[in-house]
């Protein structure tokens, strides 16, 4: 009897291996063994300690390490023999040509593409890569009218790239059928991914990101490479009073108002950074803390940790998040002030979301909370002339949601009220290129006291800061963008008492200068290959 | 004269039509647009194509080309430069804030290799085959060969980073007050420009300047008892000098926008900078503009030469 039931799981277990490792179009990398061998061809490990110089961890899931990485998700660690093996039961055709294209412009890229080519060149697998020039997005992203049967629309097999997203869910919402470019209809992924993203309760979330996990690995759903850090540097002169460190690409609750610096001959503290602004200052709904000048010009509702949960509100003196998760309430602190001395209202943070709602270029996981609320969609197709799902009384502000966000409080750690007395004429389709993105008023502990564009921005301490006036009496930030071209000139120099990278030369650089300090900070970002999986043409 | 000058303006015109329309082209055949280098792929995908027609409608790039350029065109005729994309600020207003800082950098290096240049490039000459005149001909193969840039981060670890003799670059601090203040984060920059330009100033002079000193009119000087000082450099060097002009007054459109690398180098906030990231970002009105200031120079700069060519060579009339 048990030797009958142990014959039957296997033939099942077989069958059901069978099935899913069994190409599903013409398109070779629609069979998982070919992407599994892909996967076997590659040392990571070699790269990560060579390319890489170890300043990066190797990936085993898109979901970077912590409590929502499922333990013992497999790994395809480097196996060119495998790689064989898969490779002839597939019957790969050695004559088959992958093209393999990327958005980035730096050495590295090329660098590890190289490496890529020659790994998968040693198991019979030929590969060209390119850069992508022009509309990338649709190059990569432009899904298939047929979701099923396609064919693909993008002329790639291999695309190498990056997703860095402030939600983890987001790491898996955009493969939903429809919305991706790269894999034929997946009903069991679709459904975990309508769980995922419409549960608030960690433990459910917990299990399905487990689940979604399991699935896209087992199957190489796509290729996780490496997980990128982000490295933190400081002038030794630099003192952030018990301030802690996180996520440096957001906002978070790092108590700049307490920072120091030591004094210049004046007496003057002054913290010289970069990401000062060279035409125009981004605005903080698209990248909220990429720039030191979205980090201190701006407030949030509510704060975060450095992993980013939620802990404590900031602007609101409380807010309450219902149990179903579908009615989230604040309360604003009394005599808040915009910089120009105007008083921050209910009123205004309702016309602010309303805004938002019609602004393109706003972060995905904003738009998805303030979508979700009641009466989104009528207002932005014009039926209604406002939500009705935000009610104001007083300070006190009601959002009532008709679906459930599981990040909502996650937005609000991170989206900043802007004041209507200045952009209240804005065209939302133009939001950035409206004038007052040339020297904007906010509500955040340091102020704009003089910009000259592209050459140098001071800000000083918000004396009305609802959480005390900062202590560093003045932040001169130099125009850069994200990655800074000058910034181990200036930090040998002197003039970088604070920042952030993820270049891993200007890193080395920066661990050499003995005036200076860097502190990797682990941060959702994970480099990795997108396969197209549809049938081609 | 008067005849010839204004000539040459009505020349400009169609040809400043014709360069712009194919400027215009060559930026409309260039792939995406700037949206697409104003936002990251991955923003991009998250976004729905209404969303992304929207703001390509709010920024007119739904339009077809010819009305596009022919918008821009008219604009421009009735003073109207346009806004940049990617900011919404005036072109003029853009463009106006970074001609200081271009033309410092730009005159002041010009300057300093044409004076240096003729003047090393005459000694050359005259103690040809002298140890000299070798030392500066090395000079001279090492400032056309090395690239600027190199020169450049050289000169910036020498003097700023390890003398700290001058600032590491940029232009405008805080607590700047007078004009002068930023001087000492002019030298750097102008200087390399300057000795790379110098380099080629000395070997055109040179060569120039061999040739007029074996002419007939200069023996017939000589012969007639003229002191060997007025035969060089009143006979020989104006000669010589016709050339040179020549060389100097195409370099007179680098005044816009032809800095880019040393400008990158020491963060300097010229045009140069500007002109690469408009280009980048397709960011056309603003692309526009500066090659349109930047081919009125080459026109203006070929204008100058033939006068100065008749001015030093009498055989020359303009008409």
């Amino acid at each position: 009897m048990i030797h009958r039931i142990l014959l039957s799981l296997a033939i099942t277990l077989t069958l059901s291996t069978q099935i899913w490792a069994t190409p599903k179009n013409s398109n070779p990398l629609s069979d998982p063994r070919v992407r599994q061998a892909i996967a076997y061809a590659i040392d990571m490990d070699t790269i990560q300690e060579t390319l890489l110089e170890g300043k990066a961890i190797v990936a085993d899931s898109h979901i970077p390490n912590g409590p929502f990485k499922k333990p013992g998700l497999p790994k395809y660690s480097y196996d060119p023999n495998k790689a064989r093996q898969l490779l002839k039961e597939a019957n790969w055709n050695a004559s088959t040509e992958l093209d393999m294209v990327f958005y980035y412009g730096d050495q590295l890229t090329v660098d590890l593409m190289t490496a890529v080519q020659a790994y998968l060149a040693d198991v019979g697998v030929k590969m060209n890569f390119r850069k992508l020039e022009g509309d990338v997005g649709a190059q990569l992203w432009t899904a298939p009218k047929d979701p099923q049967n396609g064919p693909s629309v993008v002329t790639w097999d291999l695309a190498y790239g990056a997703h860095g997203p402030l939600a983890l869910q987001e790491y898996f919402s955009r493969y939903k059928t429809g919305d991706m470019s790269i894999s034929p209809a997946d009903s069991k992924l679709d459904g975990m991914i309508d769980v995922l993203t419409s549960t608030a309760d960690i433990t459910d979330q917990k299990k399905i990101f487990f689940e979604i996990e399991d699935h896209m690995q087992n199957q190489l759903f796509t290729l996780p490479l490496y997980y990128q850090q982000a490295f933190i540097y400081e002038g030794n002169k630099l003192n952030r009073n018990g301030g802690i460190y996180g996520n440096p690409q957001y906002n978070y609750d790092w108590d700049i108002t307490k920072w120091t610096i030591e004094p210049d001959a004046s007496g003057k503290m002054v913290l010289n950074t970069n990401t000062g602004p060279v035409e125009f200052f981004e605005h903080p709904w698209f990248n909220p803390g990429l720039f030191i000048t979205n980090k201190v010009l701006f407030d949030r509702l509510i704060t975060c940790d450095g992993g980013l949960a939620p802990t404590r509100p900031k602007m609101a003196k409380y807010f309450n998040l219902s149990k179903d998760a579908k009615t989230l309430t604040f309360e604003l602190k009394s005599g808040l002030q915009w910089h120009d001395g105007t008083p921050i209202t209910a009123d205004e943070i309702k016309w602010n979301i309303e805004l938002a709602l019609k602004v393109p270029n706003i972060m995905p996981i904003f738009k998805t909370t303030f979508s979700s609320l009641e009466g989104a969609e009528a207002f932005v197709n014009g039926s209604a002339s406002s939500v009705s799902g935000i009610t104001t009384s007083g300070n006190k502000i009601t959002l009532s949601f008709a679906q459930v966000d599981p990040n909502v409080l996650l937005t609000f750690t991170q989206w900043a009220p802007l004041p209507r007395k200045h952009l209240g004429n804005v065209d939302p389709a133009k939001f950035q290129q409206h004038p007052f993105w040339q020297n904007p008023v906010g509500s955040g502990p340091y102020k704009v006291k003089e910009v000259k564009m592209n050459d140098y921005l001071i800000m000083v301490p918000n004396e009305n800061y609802h959480e005390g006036a900062a202590r560093i009496d003045e932040i001169v930030a130099y125009p850069s963008k994200d990655n800074d071209a000058n910034l181990v000139k200036n930090a040998l120099a002197g003039k970088l008492d604070y920042g952030f990278t993820k270049n891993v030369a200007d890193v080395k650089a920066l661990e050499e200068m003995n005036h200076m300090r860097v502190i990797p900070a682990d941060i959702p970002y994970t480099r990795m290959i997108w396969f197209n999986k549809y049938a081609k043409n | 004269m008067f005849i010839y000058f204004i000539r040459r303006l009505l020349y400009l015109v169609p040809m400043l039509l014709g360069i712009s329309f194919l400027i215009y082209l060559g930026l409309e055949l260039t792939p995406g647009d700037v949206i697409s280098y104003l936002l990251p792929p991955e923003a991009i995908a998250d976004l729905k194509p209404e969303e992304l027609m929207a703001m390509r409608e709010a920024l007119g790039l739904n339009d077809p080309f010819l009305l596009r350029y022919l918008r821009w065109l008219g604009g421009i005729l009735q003073g109207d430069f346009g806004y940049s994309l990617a900011s919404g600020v005036p072109i003029s207003k853009l463009v106006l804030d970074r001609i200081p800082a271009t033309l410092e950098l730009s005159v002041a290096a010009l300057v300093f290799s044409t004076i240096f240049g003729v003047i090393l490039g005459s000694i050359s000459a005259l103690k040809r085959g002298s140890l000299l005149d070798n030392s500066l001909t090395v000079f001279g193969m090492i400032g056309v060969s090395i690239p600027e840039f190199i020169f450049g981060l050289v000169a910036l670890v020498i003097f700023a980073l390890n003398l700290e003799w001058l600032p590491v670059g940029k232009r405008l601090m805080p607590g700047y007050d007078s004009y002068w203040d930023h001087m000492p984060h002019l030298v750097m920059p102008a200087m390399v420009l300057g000795l790379i330009m110098t380099a080629g100033v000395m070997r055109y002079t040179r060569s120039s300047m061999l040739d007029s000193l074996n002419k007939e009119f200069i023996r017939t000087a000589r012969s007639k008892g003229v002191p060997e000082w007025r035969v060089n450099f009143v006979h020989g060097l104006r000669v010589a000098l016709i050339p040179v002009v020549v060389l100097i007054g195409f370099r007179l459109p680098m005044l816009i926008g032809g800095t880019v690398i040393i400008e990158q180098v020491f963060q300097w906030p010229g045009v140069g900078d500007l002109f690469v990231n408009a280009v980048r970002g397709q960011n056309y009105p603003l692309v526009m503009m500066i090659s349109f200031l930047s081919v009125t120079a080459v026109l203006f700069a070929s204008f100058l030469i033939d006068l100065l060519t008749a001015l030093l060579d009498p055989r020359v009339k303009l008409e």
